[in-house]
C-alpha cells in the first residue's frame, strides 16, 4: 500500500510538471487573428487545464492516502540486471537498425531474445536467428511486396 | 431489397475475402490460445500485411481473427485453467473442472457451440441495428458529435480504470499526444520541435504496437522465467460435437449471454471479460442449480462463452455508425480502414454502404468458418500449446518493428513505437490504463474539429452544447459514466477498508 502511495505520489508530480512544461509551450503557439475562430493553442489549452486539475487530484489523492486501491502492479519478475541489459540492447539495436538493415540487425536480436526466454540450445539458436530472420524479410520482400532495407547486406540480397 | 446489401454479400462471398476470413479465423484460433498473447497482439502481428492488402480483404482477415481470438482464448482456459484473453476467464471456472474430470472434449465443443450462437446473434444485432444507428447519425450536428465523442471517451475512462482520476488522466494523454503535428484547422505545426517525422502526428497504429506488445513481451519474460517453457495440457479430448441434450442445457445461459454481450460490445470500453462475468453471474442466478457452477456446470460455459462472442459484433456497431471504437481491436479497425482511405461513420453507409454490408457480411462468414475450423481442427490446434515462448516471442518482437516500419517506411516509427512501450510500461507501473490513451489517440481528431467548429458556428458561445437534445443527452450520459463510476470506486474503497479492519 505505502509502496502505491510513493509511486502515485511521484508520478502526480511529474505529471503536474509536464503538464506545466506542455502549457507553457502551448502558450507560445502561434496565434491567427481570425474572427470568432479558435486558434491552434486552442484545445491544447483546454486538454491541459483538464490535466493538471486530474494530476493536481492524484496529488491530494496520494497525499491523504486515499489513492490505494487492490494489489501494487508488478511490471516482470525478473533481476534489475536483466532490465538492464535488455534495455541496452534494444537501444543498441534501434540505433544500428537503420545502418545495418532488417537482416543483419535482426539476427543478433532475436538471438538474445531467444537467450533471454529461456532458449540454451546454442544450434537452435543459430539456425532459429538465422533461419526465422531471414524467412521472414523476404515473406514480407516478395510476397507482400513490403520493401524492408537490407541495409549492409544490400548487395547481396 | 437493398441493392447495397446484395453488392455487400457478394463483396464478402469473393473466393478471396472468404479466404482471407478462415485465414483469419485460423490465426485468431491459434493466438487466442497461447496464453499471453491477446487478439490485440495477434491483429499488431498480421497488421503490416493490412497496408498492402485491399481493403476489403484486409477488414475480413482482421475480422476473422477477432471473432476467433474470441473463442482461442476458451481453449487454454479449459485444457490449462490459464485464459488465452481476458474475455476467457469467466469460461475456466466450470470448463477447467469439466476438463480436469475427462471431459475436456465436451467442454471445448460446448464453449465452440456457445461462440458460434453468440457470434450469430450480434451479427443479427449488426445487420438490423447498424444501418438505422447510421440514418440516426446522419441527423447529428457537430455539437453532438462532440458531445457524442466525449461521452465515449468518459465512459472508456469509466470501464477501463479502477480509479477513475487515472482513467481519465490516460486519456487526457492520449490527448495531449494527439496534438502533435498539424493543427487540423489551420495547418498550423504544433510541438513539432522543427522535427519533420513529427508534422503529420504520431500514428495510432505506431503507438498501439508499442503500448500493447512492449509489456507484454515484458510479461511473457517473467513469465518464462518463472514457469518455463510452452504450457502442455494433458487431458484426453475425445467427444467434441455437442449432443440434443448439451444443446437444451445451454439454451437458457445462451439466451442470457448472447444479448447482455452485444449490448455490452456497444458501450465503449465494457469489452468481453465484463461481459462474461455479469452473463455467468446470471447464469449462475437463473440456474436450478446454482451449487453446481464451479465445478465444471455447462452452463457455467455457455453463458461467458456466447457473452464474449457477441461482443465483437456489438463492438462493431459504434465502430460503424459512429466512428468510435469500443475496444483496441475495433480502433485498430478503424486504422486499417483509414490507411485506406475509407473512414468509419454514418458517411460510410451512404458513400459506400457496399463496402459497410461487406463488412458486415464479412463478419457473418467469420462466425462460420470459427464454427468449422475450431471443430474441424481443433485436435491438431490445441498442439499450438506446446510452442516454445522462445522462439515466439521473438518472431512478435521483429514483427512489432516491421510492422512500425511498414507504416509510412520511416524508421522515426520504430523509435515511436518503442517510446510507447516504455510509456506502456510506465502507466503499468502506476496502475494506469493504456486503452483509454489509445482510444483517445484515434477519437481526438474529431473531438477537436467538433469543438471548434461548434464554437466557431455559435461564436463562442458554448451553450450550444446544451441546447441541441442530443448533444444534452450525450452530455448527461457522460456526467451519468463519470457519476457511476465514482460510486463504484467509493464502494470498492469502502469494501477494501472494511475487510482491511476485519484482518486486523
Amino acid at each position: 500500500m505505502k509502496t502505491m502511495r510513493k509511486r502515485n505520489l511521484i508520478s502526480a508530480a511529474i505529471l503536474i510538471a509536464i503538464g506545466i512544461g506542455y502549457a507553457v509551450l502551448a502558450v507560445q503557439l502561434p496565434t491567427r487573428n481570425i474572427e470568432n475562430a479558435t486558434g491552434p493553442s486552442f484545445f491544447p489549452l483546454v486538454v491541459v487545464t483538464g490535466f493538471l486539475i486530474l494530476a493536481a487530484a492524484l496529488l491530494v489523492q496520494a497525499m491523504r492516502g486515499r489513492a490505494n486501491l487492490g494489489a501494487v502492479p508488478v511490471l516482470a519478475k525478473i533481476s534489475r540486471r536483466t532490465y538492464i541489459w535488455s534495455l541496452a540492447a534494444a537501444v543498441l539495436y534501434l540505433v544500428a537498425l537503420p545502418y545495418l538493415g532488417f537482416i543483419a540487425a535482426n539476427i543478433p536480436l532475436f538471438a538474445a531474445l531467444m537467450i533471454l526466454y529461456g532458449e540454451k540450445r546454442t544450434v537452435w539458436i543459430a539456425a532459429g536467428s538465422i533461419g526465422i530472420c531471414l524467412a521472414i524479410f523476404f515473406v514480407f520482400r516478395e510476397v507482400f511486396q513490403i520493401q524492408l532495407p537490407a541495409g549492409i547486406l544490400g548487395g547481396l540480397v | 431489397m437493398n441493392p447495397d446489401i446484395i453488392d455487400g454479400f457478394t463483396q464478402a462471398t469473393l473466393a478471396s475475402t472468404l479466404a482471407a476470413t478462415a485465414v483469419g479465423c485460423l490465426l485468431g484460433l491459434v493466438v487466442g490460445m497461447i496464453p499471453g498473447l491477446t487478439i490485440s497482439t495477434g491483429i499488431i502481428i498480421v497488421l503490416p500485411l493490412t497496408f498492402v492488402l485491399p481493403p476489403d480483404i484486409s477488414i475480413a482477415l482482421l475480422l476473422g481473427l477477432y471473432v476467433s481470438g474470441m473463442t482461442g482464448g476458451s481453449f487454454s482456459a479449459i485444457l490449462l485453467n490459464i485464459p488465452g484473453t481476458p474475455s476467457a476467464s469467466a469460461t475456466a471456472l466450470d470448463g477447467y473442472p469439466m476438463a480436469a474430470r475427462g471431459d475436456a472434449g465436451h467442454a471445448l465443443g460446448l464453449a465452440i457451440t456457445a461462440s458460434f450462437i453468440g457470434g450469430l446473434f450480434s451479427f443479427l444485432c449488426l445487420f438490423l441495428i447498424a444501418p438505422l444507428l447510421a440514418d440516426l447519425a446522419l441527423k447529428f450536428q457537430s455539437p453532438d458529435l462532440f458531445s457524442l465523442v466525449f461521452f465515449g471517451l468518459t465512459i472508456i475512462c469509466s470501464f477501463a480504470a479502477r480509479s477513475l482520476i487515472k482513467g481519465l488522466l490516460s486519456a487526457l494523454i492520449g490527448l495531449m499526444i494527439l496534438t502533435i503535428g498539424q493543427d487540423p484547422m489551420m495547418g498550423t505545426a504544433r510541438f513539432t520541435f522543427g522535427q519533420v517525422n513529427l508534422i503529420a502526428g504520431v500514428h495510432f497504429l505506431t503507438a498501439l504496437i508499442g503500448l500493447f506488445a512492449i509489456p507484454q513481451l515484458v510479461d511473457n519474460l517473467s513469465a518464462a522465467v518463472r514457469d518455463g517453457q510452452g504450457g502442455t495440457s494433458r487431458a484426453r479430448i475425445r467427444r467434441i460435437l455437442p449432443t440434443l441434450n448439451d444443446l437444451k442445457s445451454i439454451r437458457l445461459p445462451v439466451a442470457i449471454g448472447a444479448p447482455i454481450g452485444a449490448f455490452l460490445g456497444i458501450l465503449p470500453g465494457a469489452g468481453g471479460p465484463i461481459a462474461a462475468f455479469i452473463s455467468y453471474d446470471y447464469a449462475k442466478k437463473l440456474s436450478r442449480s446454482p451449487e453446481r457452477f464451479g465445478d465444471g456446470a455447462p452452463e457455467g460455459i455457455a453463458a461467458p462463452e456466447a457473452a464474449n462472442n457477441a461482443v465483437t459484433g456489438g463492438a462493431l456497431i459504434p465502430m460503424m455508425t459512429l466512428g468510435i471504437p469500443g475496444d483496441p481491436v475495433t480502433a485498430i479497425l478503424i486504422g486499417a480502414l483509414l490507411v485506406h482511405g475509407l473512414a468509419p461513420g454514418p458517411l460510410l453507409f451512404l458513400e459506400r454502404g457496399d463496402f459497410a454490408y461487406g463488412i458486415i457480411f464479412s463478419f457473418f462468414w467469420a462466425n462460420i468458418f470459427n464454427v468449422i475450423i475450431a471443430f474441424l481442427g481443433l485436435r491438431y490446434l490445441v498442439k499450438v500449446l506446446a510452442m516454445p515462448k522462445s522462439l515466439l516471442m521473438p518472431i512478435i518482437a521483429i514483427l512489432c518493428v516491421i510492422g512500425s516500419y511498414a507504416l509510412r517506411n520511416n524508421f522515426f516509427d520504430v523509435y515511436v513505437m518503442f517510446g510507447f512501450g516504455l510509456l506502456g510500461l510506465a502507466m503499468r507501473w502506476l496502475d494506469m490504463p493504456v486503452v483509454p490513451l489509445l482510444l483517445a489517440l484515434v477519437l481526438g481528431r474529431p473531438l477537436e474539429e467538433h469543438l471548434r467548429v461548434s464554437l466557431v458556428a455559435s461564436k463562442g458561445e458554448i451553450d450550444i452544447f446544451f441546447t441541441s437534445p442530443f448533444s444534452l443527452f450525450f452530455l448527461a450520459m457522460a456526467g451519468l459514466s463519470i457519476f457511476w463510476s465514482l460510486n463504484a470506486e467509493r464502494r470498492a474503497k469502502k469494501a477494501a477498508r472494511n475487510e482491511m479492519e476485519s484482518k486486523q
